[in-house]
């Protein structure tokens, strides 16, 4: 089967720093890829080069089988797929409704009532339908976040990323944006996570994939990965995993 | 439904009274606009002569200064948010030419800016004019008003293009991100995320231009415009009564400066939000 996402030797410099050296990797449909990695490894940067918010210098990305070369298509390929940050970037000027809402409208070209009928149905999904009309400073970081996952549903996207939801959470917080995503992934979204949140990793990734120094070290299910002999596996495992 | 806007929460909770947020409270120094507004009032009814006469002569001039100040602000918004967006374009054409703009009109005092545009620039023109045997071109005359509103706009164009470069640097990239990320174009996520947060970030600092160009009008009065300063250099050359001239004078641009930061200060808390 043709993958969703395929990454093909992709490179990426910052000046001097040479971030990601030649990663390839495919992710097919409805599948969930947990990237994990010490922080500098160029995880976030991969995951930022799949809808083409960093761009690349060498290599090819293709999603669902539309290259990421033109502007026009870059367009095409963000409309499919949603992206959740660590830092939320809910529209601050904006209720939550209203974050859910302009999207569709501007981008989707639905109307008003259109949207907001949406909007709600995804808010009662993330379980917090009651919080429509209030602005993201006066929401919790959980709440904040749990509004940025129905934002990026709200335009009905084939795949999710994720980078570092639940970093910027207090502990008790975190649990509630996890269980969201437990049940996307449950549904059959595909989604790729960086995270290091092994508990989401082993009960929902299929594969986990361990990066360091821009390159993939190691990819393999949950179960595998935690048993890995290989030496910089171990070594980061037992600082994430507190083993 | 639940759309409605709550009541956003005001900056101190001590001192939290309902129905008395900042932003619907009266503003104290509104005081201050009416006490300068006595002052004028009672000298003009005590001592009429020459404080009466003296506000009736230049009336003429209050009303131009308040109209170049006003269109020239007006003028100056839209050329500041082009000269913003210029200089944060990745175009480098664009972006030279805005900072090149920039560069130029804040090097140069906006007195010798407004009298080259009123002795100099005209012949140019005409120069030009005869050179492409242009008769209209030829007998261009200098407009004091038009001089005066174009040269004022032009230089305050610059400072606001620079407010508007820091408004919009200020708001997180991660705004600009997330709407692109939802597929939004550059134009887009500007337009409806980035924009309309700016603004409220430029308020405070684009209300001080608008008071600080009310008060550097009065130089227009030096390329034949009658403003309020010129009305007042006109009345003494006649009666040479320096102190109450432009004790009149004074207050008078007084009232409007305290007029206007009260009015930006009603602005701003209209639309204040919380980030």
């Amino acid at each position: 089967m043709e993958p969703i996402i395929h990454i093909e030797n992709v490179h990426k410099h910052f000046g001097r720093i040479h971030a990601l050296r030649g990663v390839s990797l495919d992710v097919h449909k409805g599948e969930v890829v947990v990237i994990i990695g010490p922080s500098g490894s160029g995880k976030s940067t991969l995951l930022r080069c799949i809808n083409r918010l960093e761009e690349y210098d060498a290599g090819r990305i293709v999603v669902d089988g539309i290259p990421l070369d033109s502007a026009q298509n870059i367009s095409a390929v963000r409309r499919e797929i949603g992206m959740v940050f660590q830092s939320f970037n809910l529209f601050a000027h904006l209720t939550a409704m209203e974050n859910l809402t302009l999207a569709q409208r501007v981008v989707r070209k639905r109307s008003r009532g259109e949207s907001e009928k949406i909007a709600l149905e995804l808010l009662e999904k993330v379980g917090i339908p009651d919080k429509a009309g209030a602005y993201p400073i006066q929401l919790s970081g959980g709440q904040q976040q749990r509004v940025a996952i129905a934002r990026a549903l709200a335009m009905n996207p084939k795949i999710m990323l994720f980078d570092e939801p639940t970093s910027a959470l207090d502990p008790e917080m975190i649990k509630e944006v996890l269980d969201v995503m437990l049940a996307l992934a449950s549904e059959g979204m595909t989604m790729v996570v960086v995270s290091h949140e092994m508990g989401f990793a082993r009960a929902a990734a299929k594969r986990i994939i361990l990066i360091d120094e821009g390159q993939i070290i190691e990819e393999a299910a949950p179960e595998k990965l935690f048993a890995s002999s290989h030496e910089r596996t171990r070594q980061f495992l037992s600082k994430v995993l507190h083993m | 439904m639940e759309g409605q806007p709550k009541p956003r929460p005001s900056r101190s909770k001590l001192f939290y009274i309902p129905g008395a947020e900042s932003f619907t409270r009266m503003d104290p120094w509104w005081g201050l606009v009416v006490l300068v507004v006595g002052l004028a009032v009672t000298l003009v009814t005590v001592k009429a002569d020459p404080f009466l006469r003296i506000l009736l002569f230049v009336r003429d001039g209050v009303a131009v200064t308040a109209f170049i100040t006003v269109s020239a602000f007006m003028f100056t918004l839209v050329l500041g948010m082009i000269g913003g967006l210029g200089r944060l374009s990745r175009n480098w054409v664009i972006h030279g030419v805005a900072t090149l703009y920039v560069e130029i009109v804040r090097g140069i005092p906006l007195l010798v800016q407004l009298i080259w545009w009123y002795f100099a620039f005209p012949v140019v023109i005409q120069g030009i004019g005869r050179w492409l045997n242009f008769t209209a071109m030829a007998n261009y005359q200098s407009n004091a008003i038009f001089t005066a509103v174009t040269g004022l706009t032009i230089c305050y164009g610059a400072y606001m293009s620079e407010i508007y470069r820091a408004g919009i640097q200020s708001i997180p990239k991660g705004q600009g991100e997330a709407a692109r990320s939802l597929g939004m174009t550059h134009f887009q996520s500007m337009r409806h995320v980035v924009l309309p947060q700016a603004v409220r970030v430029v308020l405070p600092p684009v209300g001080n231009e608008f008071i600080a160009l009310l008060k550097d009008s009065c130089l227009v009065s030096v390329v034949a415009v009658a403003d309020l300063t010129r009305r007042g250099r006109e009345f003494m050359a006649v009666h040479f009564n320096p102190i109450e001239v432009w004790t009149m004078v004074a207050l008078l641009y007084l009232v409007m400066t305290l007029f206007l930061a009260r009015l930006v200060s009603w602005v701003e808390k209209k639309t204040h939000f919380e980030r």
